[in-house]
């Protein structure tokens, strides 16, 4: 899968999502820069998409109206996605449907091969980085070049991206410095505009190099076949102007009926991502050139792919997490993703929605299902979703899932079978908890556990386990209303030691 | 270097608007019909898709809507018109753009003055604009010449072939484009705005003939002249009128932009950069009526 090597050490281990998510938890926690960096702007982002929904108002009414609008569209999306796909052809445009990701890597590389292309410009695609395209072309020969800023630093670095809007999060000025001087063989000072400026010129010749220029899709607009692209800093619109070719690459659930549902995506979508009214740049893309046009791609393909999707449809525990718009507010919000950062999840997708997508596409919930317990389900990412997925439950019901299939390790199920022995019997739990008081003594110091046995140890590591009570809280409950009993005036409350 | 030629394989060939006036209407008309793409794999795919929401086969018929777009209070507010200049002056500030209001009356006056008074602040000698109708009917080029801008106009010819060398850039396609070529090199494009929304501070380009992506693009400053009376108050509004002018996918212009400020970074350290790829100085004049 995807490499974690910002770390260094991309060991397979660590590659791999679900086992390796401890050691790149660790290495992710001890990393101070990347934990101060997503930290702020995480918090930056959330401030900013909080001060957004304040100045539009009546938040929780956009909320339910773009719920409501995904809702229909995915639970129709036989129909949309044939509508959308009769119109993209009637503008002229081919479209390709794509039932897994090589079935989408294999049609691009027809469309280069036959461009006989060298070079293709990349707005930013995460379900290009979902089929792992780029080392594909590499492989006949095709360069492909990412021209989002971010994911340009991270193409050099050779990394993946560690946050759905702002790509190289993890990166500091120093070594972005470093890495365009390598790329440009001059020195660069760690200053934003030289940077900048650097990239601007490098990115402005791909794009009138390209051969094809290829972006992802953040709606389909069925009612008339349109790409709608949204961009702040304008290589999608660079990528669908000059190229002579376009290749749209989608999720197939990346539908929104007409134009005026499209208003309400785009309003929920800028102000949830980054706290703006609307991103710098949308374009509407209908068709190639037409007949008279001066500038545009002579060729459309929009490639519409499933690769997992299709089988949350009718799942009704996990079919609404195809409403997801990829605006990342679950990740800036997410206090779990705040301490680690995107890659310690090891997947394409990180925060709470890459925890769930990912075991869902990937229909494995053994490895990628262990992402699921990257949470600490306290519901904000629901509370921050524009469109009301509930994370929260499905990682629950990832858990459940993870459980039911016996994937959990056996020590983990002969535990959790025996605590729910203890707990469903109300004189086994008493005697449990009394062989528990007893059991705790070789390793009570100060009146609690400070270093657990076992499999345990995970917990004292930063906290203690206080002790069981020598008489439990049932014993004392009786007492309690013994005494009330007897002394109906006096204000409720137990002798001093009880209360520890 | 490439020579350009009148063949049929220079990729700017077609109509060039005359710029006799000739409304959207026609120049949406004038764009014949591309033969219709092709759809490969749709059949066992959607079949698939039917299948797992309980169907036997795809959905044929439209699903009933009981809502379609934005909340309904949301979109009965109706901003005066100078209500909806003065957002859109306080959206586009708030983000670095420059706003002048003037008489529409004394658009031939002060639109090419604005547009020279850009280029004198900033040194620019080099201005490609959109060869839409309104503007050539102002001074605008005369005035700039007078200056001695160089101005490319978006059409088919606008740029001799020696004025736009190739340089050393480009891919075989975009070197046989002299007008690319020419905007690349200018480092200022003036377009019309076919509509402007108050409430997000954004400018609504269709693309199509003479109007082209290029102009609002490639040149690191960018000039809009937005008529009063297509500044609407938000982005659905524009939407529907673009609806109703191009009902049809095949008619539709291959490209609308929605432009909101200066072109923006800040994948850097979180520092806010400006004119990343598009262009990063952007001015706005309203003609109010």
């Amino acid at each position: 899968m995807s490499h974690t090597a910002h770390h260094g050490a991309a060991t397979d281990e660590l590659a791999k999502i679900g086992s390796g998510l401890k050691k790149r938890t660790e290495l992710a926690l001890g990393d101070e820069f990347l934990r101060k960096a997503v930290a702020f702007t995480t918090n930056k982002l959330k401030t900013g998409r909080l001060k957004a929904m304040d100045d539009f108002g009546d938040w929780e009414t956009w909320r339910e109206r773009g719920r409501a609008i995904r809702e229909h569209v995915v639970s129709h999306l036989d129909y949309y996605l044939g509508q959308f796909a009769d119109n993209v052809a009637k503008a002229g445009g081919h479209v390709h449907f794509c039932q897994t990701g090589e079935d989408a890597v294999r049609t691009f590389l027809d469309i280069a091969r036959k461009a006989e292309a060298k070079l293709v410009a990349k707005g930013k695609s995460m379900v290009s980085e979902e089929i792992h395209l780029n080392e594909r072309l590499k492989e006949i020969g095709v360069e492909a070049v990412e021209t989002d800023l971010g994911e340009y630093i991270l193409q050099l670095a050779r990394e993946t991206p560690s946050h759905l809007i702002i790509p190289a999060i993890h990166k500091n000025k120093q070594q972005i410095a470093d890495l365009f001087s390598e790329e440009a063989g001059e020195t660069f000072p760690a200053e934003t505009k030289p940077l900048a400026d650097y990239a601007r010129r490098r990115l402005r010749n791909v794009f009138l190099e390209a051969d094809i220029g290829l972006t992802g899709c953040n709606f389909g607009i069925a009612e008339s076949g349109t790409i709608t692209l949204v961009s702040n800093e304008g290589n999608a619109r660079m990528v669908t102007t000059i190229p002579k070719i376009h290749v749209v690459v989608m999720g197939m659930e990346r539908l929104v009926p007409t134009f005026a549902d499209v208003e309400v995506m785009l309003n929920l979508l800028a102000r949830s991502a980054t706290g703006q009214k609307l991103t710098t740049y949308t374009s509407f893309i209908t068709g190639p050139r037409r007949e008279g046009d001066l500038d545009g791609p002579e060729e459309l393909h929009v490639l519409v792919l499933d690769n997992g999707r299709s089988a949350q449809l009718g799942d009704p525990q996990f079919q609404p997490v195809l409403h997801c718009i990829r605006c990342a507010a679950c990740l800036n919000v997410c206090p779990v993703y705040k301490h680690v950062g995107g890659h310690t999840y090891g997947s394409v997708y990180s925060g709470p929605i890459g925890a769930v997508l990912t075991p869902l596409l990937l229909q494995d919930y053994k490895e990628a299902g262990t992402l699921a317990y990257a949470s600490s389900l306290c519901g904000a990412c629901y509370e921050a979703c524009p469109v009301k997925i509930p994370l929260h439950d499905m990682l629950v019901q990832l858990r459940h899932r993870k459980v039911k299939l016996k994937l959990t390790p056996a020590a983990e199920r002969a535990a959790f079978k025996t605590y729910a022995t203890a707990f469903g019997n109300v004189k086994v739990y008493k005697m449990a908890s009394k062989a528990a008081y007893w059991l705790q003594q070789p390793l009570l110091r100060k009146g609690a556990i400070r270093r657990a046995p076992g499999p345990l140890a995970g917990w004292t590591q930063s906290r203690f386990l206080p002790m069981v009570p020598k008489r439990s809280f049932r014993e004392r409950w009786a007492d309690l209303q013994r005494e009330l009993a007897q002394k109906p005036s006096q204000p409720a409350g137990g002798k001093k030691e009880e209360r520890s | 270097m490439t020579t350009p030629s009148s063949s049929s394989s220079n990729p700017e060939r077609g109509n060039a608007s005359n710029g006799s006036g000739a409304a959207d209407r026609t120049a949406a008309a004038g764009a014949a019909a591309r033969p219709a793409g092709s759809i490969t794999g749709r059949d066992a795919f959607l079949r698939r898709i039917a299948g797992r929401l309980g169907r036997q086969a795809p959905l044929a018929e439209p699903p009933a809507r009981p809502f379609v777009g934005v909340p309904e209070r949301y979109a009965a507010i109706r901003p005066t018109l100078r209500e909806r200049i003065d957002q859109f002056e306080a959206n586009w500030s708030a983000l670095t753009g420059t706003v002048w209001t003037v008489a529409a009356t004394d658009a031939a006056e002060a639109v090419p003055a604005l547009a020279s008074r850009i280029c004198a602040e900033r040194g620019i000698d080099r201005v490609t604009r959109w060869d839409h109708p309104e503007l050539n009917a102002l001074p605008l080029d005369a005035a700039l010449a007078a200056a001695g801008v160089a101005v490319v106009p978006w059409r088919d010819g606008g740029v001799a072939p020696q004025d736009a060398p190739p340089g050393d850039a480009g891919s075989s396609w975009s070197r046989r484009s002299p007008l690319l070529r020419a905007a690349e090199r200018s480092r200022l494009g003036i377009v019309w705005a076919d509509y402007a929304v108050a409430n997000t501070g954004t400018l609504v380009l269709l693309a199509r003939g003479g109007r082209g992506r290029s102009p609002s693009l490639l040149p690191d400053t960018l000039l809009a002249v937005v008529p009063a009376d297509k500044l609407v108050a938000r982005m659905g509004e524009a939407f529907e009128a673009i609806r109703r002018d191009y009902p049809d996918a095949a008619a539709m212009p291959s490209s609308i932009n929605l432009v909101t400020g200066p072109s923006r970074s800040a994948d850097i350290e979180n520092d806010l950069t400006i004119g990343v790829h598009g262009p990063g100085s952007v001015y706005a004049i309203i003609l109010e009526p």
